[in-house]
């Protein structure tokens, strides 16, 4: 097995609730090696995209630690993780989070406002990654003026505009029709194909078959037996 | 991130809330434009204040007058000092001082063309002409000598003859005279009076009586009070006229205050024959004589006789308080405008403390209009705010962006504020010169908008922004992304 681009070691989530303590992730062991298709699968509140989250740099582990590359981003300063944010990792969204009062092209340009390029180069690279996504005659739109499938290939453009290493994908296809749903998996499994690692977390298990180098089924915080691993 | 997208993406967001931008604006403006306008009033009437001073060398003057008999400084046994021509010698010869010339002003009957009128004159010499206190000759020149026979006269001794056009009446002659009185006319008054001598009055004498003492004290009580009376009388009536006949070579402005001239300027030396020849009749000059103990002493020995003031002109750039305590070893009082100046420096800056406190106060309000307006917008902004951070924004970065929309609002802000308070205070100043125009003064500059004055303002503005932009910014900084990305 090549070696690991994201482990996590014994990771603990909790929130406090007023007096009621809940354990959204639990003592979570989980290894992705590079490149490889990861999809996580759980029912609704199993705690799936809290993990992505933390996988993510966007949430802090009550306990436990993320090692990406072999660096734990516990050891990471508050500007080398967003850092992190900002140059390894992409990240699409259910509901697509795109900017309203910005167009498609500035969506995807917002992206790479914070790796320091240059304004021209910023604007030739999302040109370019927004054309590979076939949107474009659709670069001056504003999000409300396009589909759901449009949009979410506008977060897609978003998200590997910036050649990330990793891209995170919470619920992608939740607020997509069945077409549009495979088709954005699809794009997903293309980039992948390219060598990129992608974590994708549904509550489709048929679509994490369907593409999925490995998948992991989290249940109450937990991820399942033998280190959640279904398909090797 | 990199300032210019910072700078887009604020003025984007700002450009997006236009009207609540325009609000938050409109209370910025509002409140710089109230700081401007106040602000620049103190400064104007500053500016005014040192110019006139500058334009009438007040800053190179020092103004010498006799010690006041009630001044406790003056001890009984220590005699008065006389503000003679001994003493303005002495004065001129002080450290630091150019020129000393004293105020000698007295009452004369002027007649130009057939009409007369009471007017009081005063000797300068031509140096003394030459400096700035009487540099505000409205048209023609100086004299060509202190001994020529020529005269300078002010715009109140044409508003006393009606005449408009200052042009008209130089070149014009006048008849300069004043009625002296002496000592001789008093004691012939003494001997005789009401055609009558003196022993015709010994002739109603009843010498026999005069053993008795209450007859005898009342014989001399009447007699000599009767003599003194007589005294006064020739003395004041019985005048001398001395006249002399001087052309008008220029016009000098109106002065007021302690730089107040005279209606008509003589040369020094031309003057000095008026004043020479004995007292004039007015009751000022007599007590003056009186007081000083010159009534009866020769009219040519003036030199014992007081000025009511003597001015010096201090070389530039020479420090007053040496020469003031100099003046007051001498015996006499000085005045100084350059330290009243300062003290009149100190009056303005609690004039403008306390315009800036009012400005200031406008400014504070206008702040809460941008904290409003930042907490607002983060609360709308909340789920942008979490997009961003997903993306890599850092903490820093979120509150830059929130600091530079609030400087924004500052500086557009102050910009338009000063644009507006400098329109208010053309407005003001405007009508204000309009009315003193119609009232026929000198339209005065009310108003001055210095550099340092744009440059508080707009550091003001931004500074006040700042702060107030701060808590939101940091706020907004410290959201938590996953919250928001969930936030609808």
């Amino acid at each position: 097995m090549p070696s690991p681009v994201l482990k996590a070691t014994d990771l603990c989530r909790t929130f406090q609730r007023g007096p009621q303590v809940i354990q959204a992730v639990k003592d979570v062991n989980l290894e992705i090696a590079k490149g490889e298709f990861a999809g996580l699968v759980g029912a609704s509140g199993s705690g799936k995209s809290t993990l992505l989250n933390l996988l993510a740099g966007l949430d802090s582990p009550t306990s436990g630690e993320i090692k990406v590359n072999g660096t734990s981003l516990d050891s990471l300063t508050r500007k080398e993780l967003s850092s992190y944010r900002a140059n390894q990792i992409g990240m699409i969204f259910q509901t697509f989070n795109l900017l309203p009062h910005r167009t498609a092209l500035e969506n995807v340009e917002m992206a790479l406002y914070f790796t320091g390029i240059s304004k021209a180069e910023r604007r030739k690279k999302s040109i370019s990654a927004l054309e590979r996504l076939g949107l474009e005659d659709r670069l001056d739109h504003l999000p409300n003026s396009l589909s759901g499938g449009e949009q979410q290939r506008v977060a897609v453009a978003r998200a590997v505009v910036k050649e990330p290493e990793i891209i995170f994908a919470d619920e992608p296809t939740g607020n997509l029709d069945k077409d549009n749903a495979h088709q954005i998996v699809e794009l997903l499994a293309e980039l992948n194909r390219n060598n990129l690692t992608i974590v994708l977390v549904t509550h489709d298990e048929n679509l994490a078959v369907k593409y999925a180098d490995n998948i992991y089924r989290m249940d109450f915080g937990l991820l399942a037996a033998n280190g959640g691993r279904i398909r090797e | 991130m990199r300032y210019q997208d910072v700078i887009d993406i604020s003025l984007g967001n700002l450009w997006r809330m236009k009207l609540r931008t325009l609000l938050t604006l409109l209370g910025v403006i509002i409140a710089i434009g109230a700081f401007v306008s106040m602000l620049s009033l103190g400064a104007g009437m500053q500016e005014q204040v040192s110019q006139q001073f500058e334009k009438l060398g007040l800053f190179f003057t020092i103004q010498v007058y006799p010690e006041r008999d009630v001044d406790e400084e003056v001890s009984e046994d220590k005699p008065k000092s006389l503000l003679n021509d001994s003493a303005l010698v002495r004065l001129s010869q002080l450290p630091g001082v150019q020129l000393a010339y004293p105020f000698d002003e007295y009452q004369t009957k002027t007649t130009i063309n057939d009409t007369t009128i009471d007017v009081k004159a005063q000797p300068l010499s031509v140096s003394a002409l030459h400096t700035k206190l009487f540099s505000r000759i409205e048209t023609g020149r100086v004299f060509d000598s202190d001994s020529a026979k020529e005269v300078i006269v002010n715009k109140e001794f044409l508003d006393m003859l009606d005449i408009e056009n200052a042009d008209s009446i130089l070149g014009t002659s006048i008849v300069v005279s004043i009625e002296v009185a002496s000592f001789d006319s008093g004691l012939v008054h003494v001997f005789k009076s009401d055609g009558k001598l003196i022993w015709d009055r010994f002739k109603n004498i009843k010498f026999d009586s005069l053993a008795n003492s209450e007859y005898r004290s009342r014989v001399l009580t009447r007699e000599l009070g009767g003599a003194a009376g007589r005294f006064i009388d020739g003395y004041m009536n019985a005048r001398i006229p001395v006249s002399d006949t001087l052309v008008i070579t220029g016009v000098l402005h109106n002065s007021r205050g302690r730089s107040r001239t005279s209606s008509i300027i003589v040369p020094l030396a031309t003057g000095r024959k008026f004043s020479a020849a004995g007292f004039s009749g007015d009751m000022t000059s007599i007590l003056g004589g009186i007081s000083s103990g010159s009534l009866f002493q020769a009219s040519s020995d003036r030199i014992t006789l007081e000025y009511s003031k003597v001015t010096l002109n201090i070389e530039p750039g020479v420090v007053h308080g040496p020469i003031r305590d100099s003046i007051k070893a001498m015996g006499f009082r000085s005045f100084s405008y350059a330290e009243e100046f300062e003290e009149i420096q100190t009056v303005f800056t609690y004039f403008n403390m306390g315009l800036a406190v009012m400005g200031m106060i406008a400014l504070f309000v206008s702040s809460l209009g941008i904290v409003n307006t930042m907490l607002m917008s983060i609360t709308e902004r909340r789920r942008e705010i979490g997009i961003m951070k997903s993306l890599g924004a850092d903490e820093s970065e979120i509150k830059v962006l929130f600091l530079v929309e609030s400087g924004i609002i500052g500086t557009i802000g102050s910009l338009l504020g000063i644009l507006l308070g400098w329109t208010v205070s053309r407005v003001i100043s405007m009508v204000v010169q309009a009315y003193m125009k119609e009232q026929g003064a000198d339209p005065i500059e009310l108003f001055s908008l210095p550099l340092w004055l744009i440059g508080a303002s707009i550091a003001l503005g931004l500074a006040v922004s700042l702060i107030a932009g701060y808590l939101p910014a940091a706020r907004a900084a410290k959201i938590d992304p996953v919250q928001a990305l969930r936030y609808e």
